[in-house]
This record gives structure tokens, sequence and C-alpha cells, in this order.
């Protein structure tokens, strides 16, 4: 059965909770972690067929995640959070810390062992982020309006000092394209955005520089976090 | 006082491709460093959303973006890869950030290094000379009227809150009025606020500047201070001091190099820098580091080679005698290379 599969590691937050009963809806009932594993495995294997549609071919070590991931990595809602173009260094430092136990999830946390070999890692994510992520045609740059009405779009570029909180776009780029290893937040799933907000906020993820992101997100009220995720999601 | 201010303007305009033949006054003398002081005693500007939709809300709003974002200005006025918010946080309103409405008010001021009253404009003019390692943008120019319309605003509105004036419309004041500066006898404030700041006397609100750091224990170190540049400051400033870029704009800015703040910038000065990184870095969390790991790691961040100070004339030595004697590193031999030898 799922609980018992899962590995001590695993934070069983609610947010997970919900999460394990969404992957258990998606992958049929009753299914035991390995299960779960091998079926995604075989339902990457299966959409490696369409890989042709693509300009790279998926590296075989890349399939254990495209299921969830998809192979154009742009993921699933309330699943698997949109990867294609991220920068390849935050990919790894991500997988670096499923493996070490810093970041769990309960999917995750299992998946990112399965590309724990270096060799295979690297192939896995140099394919995502080589993958185009939907283009920002016009790119808000902090400073472009002084007058902000929207709470959620004023936290992004002028952030609120009172709290201590630098606008977003200071670190994720202009309308959160991302800068680097400073993940792009654009077009990403709000559920995702939303979960690992509170996951910071509650440190129940950490791994950061200096605890910047924990530091930020320990600041903004849940309304917050709900207005920033789908500001973010929907930035065109 | 300001007849001399074209003549400059002109003068500086060849400042970087050839080497100045016209002297730079020193207009980014150390910041006289203040012992910090209550939050409550601050100003806290109105929210930028209060702006007004007209002329001179207009340039206010232009200010803030010029501010925020200047590198719109490369290649006019700037050639470096700063903007002015990288070291006044929270586009210039944060105390103890060296916020823009305490050098408004603190301008005209005497200076007695060149005999000389400066204006507010003049003030800014000598940012875009060093810490944008540019060229200044002339007196009433769109952008010097813009920068000083909004340093108004943020000062004025700080003000009136203060003494409990939040219904009272922030004065729409002239071109010529803002570039002066509010310490001017022709600044006319509420009576109100007068008897505490009089004419002459507004340079010292609290929150000004950078507050005052107490002198290390131990002597800045270099190599102290490169531990703790890559423990703490690395991962957003670079191996390399280079910031990092990406998309085409600089993130996060450079410390040193090419395409930092010329070696005549005020934070060129190690106590300048410790002061504001000991307060404001890492940037959403403050402060983080020892006074000490400031000071060391200022001492290393400006032991490195950065643009040219735009007075030098080809002589390092008499250039350093004339404007380095604070605590920076021009002149001085570091890992066997003379700093100022080979600027940028």
């Amino acid at each position: 059965m799922w609980k018992t599969t899962i590995p001590k590691t695993i934070n069983n937050t609610d947010n997970n909770k919900k999460k394990s009963l969404k992957i258990k809806q998606y992958c049929g009932a009753n299914m035991s972690l390995i299960k779960i594993v091998t079926g995604y495995i075989g339902l990457g294997a299966l959409l490696l067929s369409a890989s042709s549609a693509f300009a790279a071919p998926i590296p075989p070590s890349a399939t254990v995640c495209t299921s969830c991931h998809m192979p154009t990595g742009m993921g699933l809602p309330n699943m698997a959070p949109m990867i294609a173009g991220k920068n390849a260094e935050y990919l790894t430092r991500q997988i670096d810390l499923f493996i070490a136990g810093e970041r769990s999830d309960p999917l995750m946390t299992p998946m990112a062992g399965l590309i724990s070999d270096p060799k295979k890692k690297a192939e896995a994510i140099n394919y995502f982020a080589s993958l185009s992520a939907p283009e920002i045609k016009n790119p808000e740059h902090r400073g472009d309006h002084a007058i902000i009405e929207d709470p959620a779009r004023k936290l992004v570029y002028q952030g609120d000092w009172n709290r201590n909180i630098p606008a977003c776009s200071t670190c994720h780029g202009a309308s959160g394209i991302g800068v680097q290893d400073f993940p792009r937040l654009a077009n990403q799933h709000p559920d995702y955005l939303e979960e690992q907000l509170k996951a910071w906020k509650n440190k129940t993820r950490s791994g950061d520089h200096n605890d910047v992101m924990g530091s930020i997100a320990r600041q903004l009220t849940d309304t917050e976090i709900t207005q920033l995720s789908h500001y973010f999601a929907t930035v065109k | 006082m300001n007849k001399t201010l074209i003549t400059l303007a002109a003068a500086t305009l060849f400042s970087h491709s050839v080497l100045a033949t016209t002297e730079l006054p020193d207009k980014q003398a150390e910041l006289p460093a203040h012992p910090k002081t209550e939050k409550s005693d601050h100003l806290v500007p109105r929210d930028l959303s209060t702006i007004p939709n007209t002329p001179f809300g207009d340039k206010v709003k232009q200010g803030y973006s010029l501010f925020v974002n200047t590198q719109t200005l490369q290649g006019k006025y700037v050639n470096n890869q700063q903007n002015c918010v990288n070291c006044h946080m929270q586009a210039g309103m944060k105390a103890d950030s060296a916020p823009l409405w305490g050098a408004f008010m603190a301008y005209p001021a005497y200076r007695s290094k060149n005999d000389k009253v400066n204006t507010y404009a003049e003030r800014i003019q000598g940012c875009f000379t060093y810490s944008m390692n540019g060229t200044p943008p002339p007196k009433d120019s769109p952008e010097l009227v813009a920068l000083s319309a909004y340093s108004y605003w943020l000062a004025m509105g700080g003000l009136l809150d203060k003494y409990d004036m939040q219904d009272t419309p922030i004065p729409e004041l002239s071109d010529a009025a803002i570039q002066l500066g509010g310490n001017d006898e022709s600044f006319i404030l509420p009576a109100e606020m007068m008897q505490d700041l009089p004419a002459g006397k507004r340079g010292k609100l609290a929150g000004r500047s950078f507050p005052k750091l107490d002198k290390p224990e131990q002597v800045p170190s270099i190599e102290r201070g490169e531990i703790v540049y890559n423990t703490t400051c690395a991962s957003c400033h670079g191996a390399n001091g280079e910031g990092i870029r990406d998309h085409g704009v600089q993130s996060f800015p450079p410390l040193w190099g090419k395409d930092s703040f010329n070696w005549g910038a005020g934070m060129h000065r190690v106590n300048t820098a410790a002061f504001f990184i000991y307060e404001n870095m890492p940037l959403g969390k403050s402060i983080q580091i020892t006074k000490q790991e400031a000071w060391d790691v200022a001492a290393f961040m400006n032991s490195h080679e950065r643009p040219q100070d735009p007075r030098f004339t080809g002589d390092l030595k008499a250039n350093q005698e004339k404007y380095h004697n604070h605590q920076g590193y021009y002149g001085k031999t570091v890992n066997g290379k003379v700093l100022g030898e080979h600027s940028y």
C-alpha cells in the first residue's frame, strides 16, 4: 500500500498527502511505489515514440522524467512542474537536494534516485534544459511602472520593504523569466508555485544560498502566495 | 552658484574617451557617517501609487523608472552595468541605505574642500561621473529633472506624513527648485517643520546615508574577506565579481572589473562599502555577517581593479595624493600590482 512505501525521509505534510492521492488516481489505485515507478518508466518509454516530433531525441535516462514532466518538459498541472528550458545548474542542485533528503516529495524523492548516476543525471538534465519554454513577448522589467495597483504584481516589481521583501523580479528576472540558477517562475503551474512557496515558508524546503528565499517566503501571507502563484502562472 | 555647471558637464563628456584635461570636482566626498537611528525616526515616503497623474507626477514617475532601471541610459549617460537601485535599496526609499529623501534635504551644501556650494542636481551628476562611470546628464535635462523630482517627492511625502499632514498633497515645484535641493532658504517647508528643520540644517535626517560601523577589532583583511566573499557573496555577484547577466539584463551588479563603479565612486572606500554591506546584504535578509566580516569583505571587494578615476590625468601617485586620502586601495600594491595602473 502507498503509505507503507513512503520513505522515512519524506515529510508527510497535507500537501504531500493530497499529492499522493492525485498520484494514486493518476496511476491507478493500490499500486506500490515500485510499480508506480516502473509504470512511469513504461509510460516514458511509450512516450518516447512521440519524440520524433521534437528536435532533440530523448536520452534514455530522461525517460524516467517524461511521464510526469512530459517529453516537452512542460509538466502537468497538479503533478509536475514545467522544467523545459530551466537552468541546468538549478536542476542539478534540485536533484541533488532530493537525493540528499534536503528537499522531499513523495514522487520526486525516489525518482531522483533513479538518475543519481552523474552521467545519467547530466544527460537527463541537459535534455530538459535544452528545451524551449514559452516565449515572453514583452517582459516587464523592474522599474517599468511606478504605479502598480495589483498587489501580486506590486510584490513582483517593487517588493514590500516594510517586511524586507525585495521585488521578486530582482532575482527571478523580468516577468520571472529566470536568471541563471535563480529559477524561472513565468508560466509555471500555479499549484506547484503555491506548494513550493508554502514549503519554503514552512521550512520543509531549504537549500538556497543564505536562506534568502526562505526568509522572504516566511514574510508572505498565504493569500499573497496564492496571488503570486497565479500571477507568474499566467504571465505572458 | 550654477554658472560652472554647463562647462563642467561639457568637460565631463570627454572624461572617459580621453584622459580628463579639466579637473573634476570631488563630488563623491565621503558620506557623513551617522550612528544608527531608530526606525520610528525615519521618513517613510508615500506609496508610489499616489504619484499624481499630472505633468509633474510624470517627471516623478520617470525619475523612479530611471533610478531603478538606469541601464535605459546605457551609452548615453551610463557606461557600466550599474543601476542606482543597486546601492540605494527599495528604489532609494530605504533608510540606512543612502535614501534619496535624506540626500535631497541635504543639498545645496557648502563644501569647504572646493569652496563651492553644490546643488542636489550636481550631486546626482557626480553619481553619473563616478558610480555610473558615465557622463552626467546636463542641468535641466529631462533625466536630471526627473531624478530630482522623484527625490523631492519621496522627501516631501515622508516629511508631510511625519508631521501628520497625510491629507496635504505634495506641492509641485519648478524644475529649478527641485534641482537646487531641499536645504536652500528658498525651499519653504510648512510652519510646523520650520522650527525643527531650518534651511541649512536639513542634512542630518535620521536614516540618512549608511549607519556607521564600529572600527574593526582587527585591521580589515583581504584574505579573510575573500573567504567571506566566496561563502556568502559569490552566488549572486560571481566568482570574479562580475555579477550575473542573463537574458541581456545585468540582474546582479558587478562589484569590480570593467562594468563596475569607478575609482572615484564613494563605494570604492572600504569604510563606505563595509557600512553598506553590513546593513543591507544579503538582499532580502539584511544584517547577516559580523561587523568584522563586513570590513574584511569590503576590503576584498575594493582591492580589485575597476574603471579609472575620471580625475586621473596620467600621474597615479599625484591623483592618489590629491583625491585618495581615505580608506581605499587606489595606488596601493595588492598581490604585486599597483591598483589604478591597470584600470579599465
